[in-house]
């Protein structure tokens, strides 16, 4: 295919490709080759890297690489499923009220509005903090994907509206084509490229935005995430103890993690916008 | 016109009134000109009483900002003070105290003043205790449950300077007839002035809630040592009352600091940074690994294992209503489960002895009623194999797979027993590694249990109503006289027991139902009896009794030892705090009871 | 007739829009903070309640319930029971309308966690802190990574691949992961900045050199934190407009005749700066998130820390008010930017809608 050649000749897509593949491998590989466990003592409390645990152990003594490669595994699942859930949501809104105008277009753009100037960490904050049992996983990632959507409404909908005008689209009207598969036959297949965009930014946002709430203690109970971690170091004050190994590998994996996506985002942006390349 | 013309000005102009600013910056400590607001040799601070922003100053409000209300002396003072390193009432306004079985008295100090200067006298004491008879929802009410009257009148004294001084008796309420507990409450209680407040109430009519509004944060009128200079968001500012009454009894001298600085943080290991930066003198937070910071200067109590003075326990209170948790073989097997070792060398940071079973600790003033014989025969230590027999004879039989982790657990009857859980308050860190570790004991004796954190609001209602299988309570956590009396009290007694999902503040773990056919009468009985106790040998038989009754049963599983207060300071600016080997008060941060005396014998070592 | 003067339909179309928005944020906000289950009053009775027998607990609970207008009251003030004697709480409407008309009043209730105070009292107490350490920062951020994304675009060549990567991974920092990054290394292991604080502790604030002087260093690290990772997401986001602005037509044609570089430029950077603008509004949202990470970080002062503790204790009139302020800010903000983009585009001018 032709964009995927020209992707590939973007380094930055090859990097951030190659980067986030990577960290994807290393969360679904990794227990082949290195034995997870995150619930026996193994050694003193924040005790140094080195030896058998290259990332020394934290507050329970816990081997930190096994609590690290289980927080990857989750944190990427909460980026995917509110990746998708705000993709869903976003693409979904931002086409129909693109497509339809009038005062579909005016009540989906009033409701957006209405979500974007309410910011979506104090959202976040009221509704995890209103769950005080039962916060899982999945329920955080919901959450996030239910309070990002907006962002994807807007730039989707402002692709659907200037879609709404060619001519294959009257076409389709006029042959009697029913709204949805007009919307799903004949708008969304332009959309894809934008809409995979989309969706690697909010996985991005996703990311980071459950590695802020947890952070402040309103992550996901009984669960390992790099969010958890960086609190529970917070908490335990290995930082202050000079335990680095206990924060900053996880906080170096986030940033890793948002950089590859970001850079793929934006030489996808330059490979389907030529008159971003060079 | 270039890009760069708009932006070089600009930001050179910033960076330049960055770096001037900067460059002017004043010292952490003290400024150059000398004009500094607090001097560093004489201010001293503290932390840890006071978590977000100062409410009010009102010791009539249920939660009002540090030093008022708790059991600080800095403001207004109490009748007595508890020394529990050698177990004596030491006297503040009340100078000495008398006790026969229907009365409590003390005499009071007739040199004791307000700041306004009028004189503290009965009348001041009896309006304190009456406004918690009048208004049921004012914090004194509580003491009416111990006693039926307060009065005043005067008796002749040799001692005082007119030959007469004022007597204050409490009466003791015959039906709890408790008079250890009357002497918790004379340090507990802070006397207020009547002629004061009575006038704040009058004019608003007698209505209690209205008054609470008043922050009283303007010069209030004050007896202890320290009044109200100001406050923020950031911190509480006490200055030093040069014209303090209880100077007499210091030999005329006044406490060291001028200034007592109290900075509100905002997080947990702010308090270590300050201590160890020698920004803060005294902390009385939980700071893990205390002994990294020694070369940084921070001390605790002891110089070494456990650095810090046990009082109390924390415990797994059970649900004793519940299946298989009504079992006492279940709760058994369980206390043998738990790697208390662990326990205190992961969660605690060694800050707690060896864990011993029973109510009773092995040390201290308790140590009298310690017997190390019945511990050998029914208390339950860690382990593991004892406590999978236990299970195994009482019936139970747990299933593991192929890992080698627990699946589920079957009853006698063959029912699968339905996953426990421990409730804890997510986000105290302690708290939280404890539970952990007393999970994964369990499971591996087979016990199908799991951590259950949840919010800290959440944990404290559910913890009177019984809405759990385990919970993690630290009951009665103050030296007071009354220990180790009333340690057992909050876990046995069934005074006022009632059913899962009405309130109950001690023994939540509803046990001893007195509505059952195997109620044991007899821990009520000598819950009711040893108050009154006074042959130590009559006292020490009651209390064993009741320890061998506790560890039979095991309504509650002990975890560790904590001490009363957290108590870790900085020799950087002052010297002199006491210590093991220098033990002139007991470990109580000086804003507090009788470790308040530190204030006086404290020096400024700061330039 | 308003369409003869575009750019006032414009703007009163705007300010039509916002007020419905207001009113729906309002409500919005009266009802999250009730999501909870926990009654605030139970949460004060449950540390309040410790050693009190039962009526005295039940008295008590009862004068909470009814300073905070919780319960329906009969006309002597007395507590309207049902049958098992239990106090009615007073419907959601009631305590909306109730609510609506304190706000119209200026009175914004009185918190519950931090009884007696009142909530106006604790934000205008702790509001300055949080506007003076984010409003500089963004706005320093904001031109800093605008101007520095510009420059890329324009120049390209070395300068825009090394910048471009650096800002990138700058955006892609948490940025309260990278604040404690700063405290461990410039505070605790080399001791060049203060880890907590405001401003010295031995001081009061005052207009005076010596408590501004210790601000601004105790500002440094805080500032940092945030402006860094600000400033590189403005880049990216810049350095994209800019470049899509380069490509179109009217810059090529601007070209072709000839015009002067710099003013080409200026064109692009002003084109290229309006959706900027409108971004720069939303962030004042974002403002009180990065404020109460930062605070707790720091241990500095401002308003997003009460914050936190007013959610986690269901502090209804705490989170109300503050929520208020939140969405009111932003609010006035995106309007403003709106009349200044109405005043600046000239798509507007001309009559054309900018949706």
């Amino acid at each position: 295919m032709k964009i995927l050649k020209n992707l590939l000749k973007s380094p930055f897509f090859v990097i951030g490709m190659g980067l986030f593949l990577g960290t994807i491998l290393l969360a679904l590989f990794a227990p082949l080759f290195y034995h997870i466990d995150i619930h026996s003592r193994v050694g003193a409390a924040y005790m140094n890297p080195g030896g058998k645990y290259l990332l020394g152990t934290d507050h329970m003594g816990i081997d930190m690489f096994s609590l690290l490669l289980e927080g990857l595994r989750s944190s990427l699942y909460v980026g995917f499923m509110a990746g998708i859930i705000a993709t869903v949501i976003g693409t979904s809104l931002g086409v129909y009220a693109g497509f339809k105008g009038g005062w579909v277009d005016d009540f989906i753009t009033m409701v957006t509005n209405l979500f974007i100037v309410i910011p979506q960490f104090v959202i976040l904050i009221l509704v995890s903090a209103s769950m005080k049992e039962g916060r899982s996983l999945s329920l955080i990632a919901f959450l996030i994907g239910l309070t990002g959507w907006t962002w994807s409404a807007r730039a989707v909908r402002a692709q659907a509206a200037s879609l709404k005008s060619r001519d294959h689209i009257s076409l389709a009207k006029v042959n009697g084509v029913k709204t949805v598969g007009i919307l799903l036959l004949h708008i969304l297949p332009y959309l894809m490229s934008y809409v995979f965009m989309v969706f690697i930014m909010q996985t991005a946002s996703g990311i980071l935005s459950e590695a802020s709430i947890s952070m402040i203690g309103l992550g996901p109970f009984d669960t390992v995430s790099l969010g958890t971690i960086l609190n529970q170091a917070m908490r335990s004050e290995a930082l202050t103890d000079g335990a680095w190994w206990a924060f900053i590998p996880a906080m170096i994996l986030v940033t890793i993690i948002s950089f590859a996506l970001y850079l793929i985002n934006t030489s996808m942006e330059g490979v389907f916008n030529p008159r971003l390349r060079k | 016109m270039n890009i760069k013309d708009y932006f070089r000005p600009k930001t050179l102009l910033a960076g330049a009134l960055l770096c001037g600013l900067i460059s002017c910056k004043s010292d952490n400590s003290n400024t150059t000109k000398g004009e500094v607001s607090f001097p560093r040799n004489k201010t001293l601070y503290m932390a840890g009483f006071q978590w977000g922003e100062p409410n009010t100053f009102n010791p009539l409000c249920d939660w009002p900002a540090f030093p008022v209300g708790g059991n600080y002396n800095l403001m207004y003072e109490p009748l007595m003070n508890f020394n529990s390193l050698n177990g004596q009432m030491e006297p503040l306004i009340a100078k000495s105290y008398q006790q026969n079985d229907a009365v409590i008295s003390v005499i009071l100090d007739s040199r004791a003043k307000w700041s306004d200067g009028t004189p503290l006298s009965a009348a001041d004491v009896v309006f304190t205790y009456e406004i918690g008879k009048k208004y049921p929802a004012a914090p004194t009410a509580y003491v009416w449950t111990y006693i039926s009257a307060v009065t005043a009148d005067t008796v002749t004294d040799s001692t005082s300077e007119s030959g007469k001084a004022e007597r204050v008796s409490f009466t003791i309420n015959k039906e709890r007839n408790n008079p250890l507990a009357v002497l918790d409450h004379f340090q507990a209680v802070r006397i207020i002035p009547k002629h004061y407040i009575q006038k704040q109430l009058d004019n608003l009519n007698g209505d209690l809630t209205a008054f609470q509004k008043e922050k009283l944060d303007k010069d209030p009128v004050v007896s202890g040592p320290y009044t109200l200079h100001s406050y923020s968001g950031e911190k509480i500012v006490l200055k030093r009352r040069d014209d303090y009454w209880g100077k007499v009894l210091y030999q005329d001298r006044l406490p060291k600091p001028q200034f007592i600085i109290h900075p509100i943080y905002k997080a947990n290991d702010h308090f270590s940074i300050a201590l160890q930066q020698g920004n803060l003198d005294i902390s009385s937070t939980f700071i893990p690994r205390i002994w990294q910071k020694e070369k940084q200067g921070v001390r605790t109590w002891y110089s070494k294992e456990p650095y810090f003075v046990p009082a109390a326990m924390t415990m797994l209170f059970v649900n004793v209503t519940k299946a298989p948790l009504n079992d006492r073989n279940f709760r058994r097997a369980m206390a043998h489960a738990i790697n208390y070792a662990d326990v205190k060398e992961l969660a605690f940071s060694q800050y707690s002895p060896n864990l011993e079973p029973g109510l009773i600790l092995p040390f201290g003033t308790e140590k009298q009623y310690y017997s190390e014989e019945d511990v050998k025969k029914y208390g339950a230590k860690h382990d593991l194999e004892l406590a999978k027999k236990i299970l195994k004879d009482a019936g139970y039989k747990s299933v593991f797979n192929a890992n080698g982790e627990l699946e589920h657990m079957l009853d006698p009857k063959g029912q699968k027993v339905p996953t426990l859980s421990i409730k804890s308050p997510a986000g105290w860190t302690d708290w939280e590694a404890m539970v952990q570790i007393a999970v994964k004991g369990m499971r591996e004796a087979g016990i199908d249990i799991r951590e259950g954190f949840v919010d800290a609001s959440i944990y404290f209602n559910s913890l009177p109503t019984a809405d759990w299988d385990l919970i993690l309570h630290a009951p009665s956590v103050n030296a007071t006289p009354s220990q180790p009396w009333s340690r057992f009290e909050s876990v046995l007694s069934s005074r006022n027991w009632k059913p899962v999902g009405e309130k109950m503040n001690e023994n939540q773990g509803r046990f001893n139902n007195p509505n059952d056919k195997n109620y044991n009468p007899k821990v009520d009985s000598l819950l009711k009896v040893i108050p009154n106790l006074s042959d130590e040998q009559k006292k020490l038989e009651a209390y064993r009794a009741l320890n061998v009754i506790f560890m039979q049963e095991q309504p509650t599983i002990p975890i560790v030892y904590r001490p009363e207060q957290f108590y870790e300071f900085s020799i950087k600016n002052w010297d002199n705090f006491p210590n093991e080997n220098n033990s002139y008060t007991p470990p109580q941060i000086p804003c507090f009871g009788v470790g308040i005396k530190a204030l006086w014998e404290i020096n400024s070592t700061a330039k | 007739m308003l369409k003869r003067y575009p750019t006032l339909y414009y703007i009163s179309s705007r300010a039509v829009w916002y007020f419905i928005t207001f009113l729906a944020a309002v409500t919005i906000n009266f009802l999250l903070p009730r999501l909870g289950p926990a009654n605030p009053v139970d949460i004060i009775m449950a540390r309040s309640a410790s050693g009190l027998d039962t009526k005295t607990a039940m008295e008590k609970e009862e004068a909470y319930l009814k300073g905070f207008g919780l319960v329906e009251l009969n006309k002597d003030g007395s507590i309207v029971r049902d049958a098992s004697g239990k106090p009615v709480q007073s419907p959601l409407i009631k305590q909306f309308f109730n609510y609506v008309k304190m706000c119209l009043k200026g009175d914004l209730g009185t918190s519950f966690l931090n009884y007696p105070k009142k909530v106006t009292e604790i934000i205008a107490g702790a509001i300055p802190w949080t506007l003076a350490l984010q409003i500089p920062t963004i706005i320093l951020g904001w031109i800093f990574g605008n101007i520095l994304g510009a420059l890329a675009a324009y120049k390209r060549g070395v300068f825009d691949g090394v910048i471009f990567p650096s800002a990138l991974l700058a955006n892609s920092v948490p940025f309260f992961a990278f604040g404690m990054l700063l405290v461990y290394i410039f505070a605790l292991q080399f001791n060049l900045f203060p880890a907590i604080g405001g401003y010295a502790q031995d001081l009061m604030p005052a207009f005076s050199w010596e408590f501004l002087s210790s601000a601004a260093y105790y500002y440094v690290l805080p500032f940092f934190s945030i402006f860094l990772i600000l400033a590189g997401g403005q880049a990216t986001g810049m350095r994209s407009m800019c470049i899509y602005e380069l490509g179109t037509d009217y810059i090529k044609y601007a070209k072709w005749l000839g015009m002067k570089e710099h003013k080409i430029v200026f064109y692009m950077f002003r084109n290229a700066m309006l959706p900027q603008l409108t971004g720069l509004a939303l962030s004042i949202g974002t403002m009180v998130g990065g404020a109460l990470i930062t605070e707790m970080i720091f241990s500095y002062p401002g308003l997003g820390m009460s914050m936190l503790t007013a959610i986690q204790g269901n502090d209804y009139p705490l989170i109300q008010g503050i929520t208020l302020l939140i969405t009111v800010s932003v609010l006035i903000a995106n309007f403003s930017v709106d009349i200044l983009i109405g005043f600046l585009d000239p798509r507007v001018k001309a009559g054309i809608g900018s949706k």
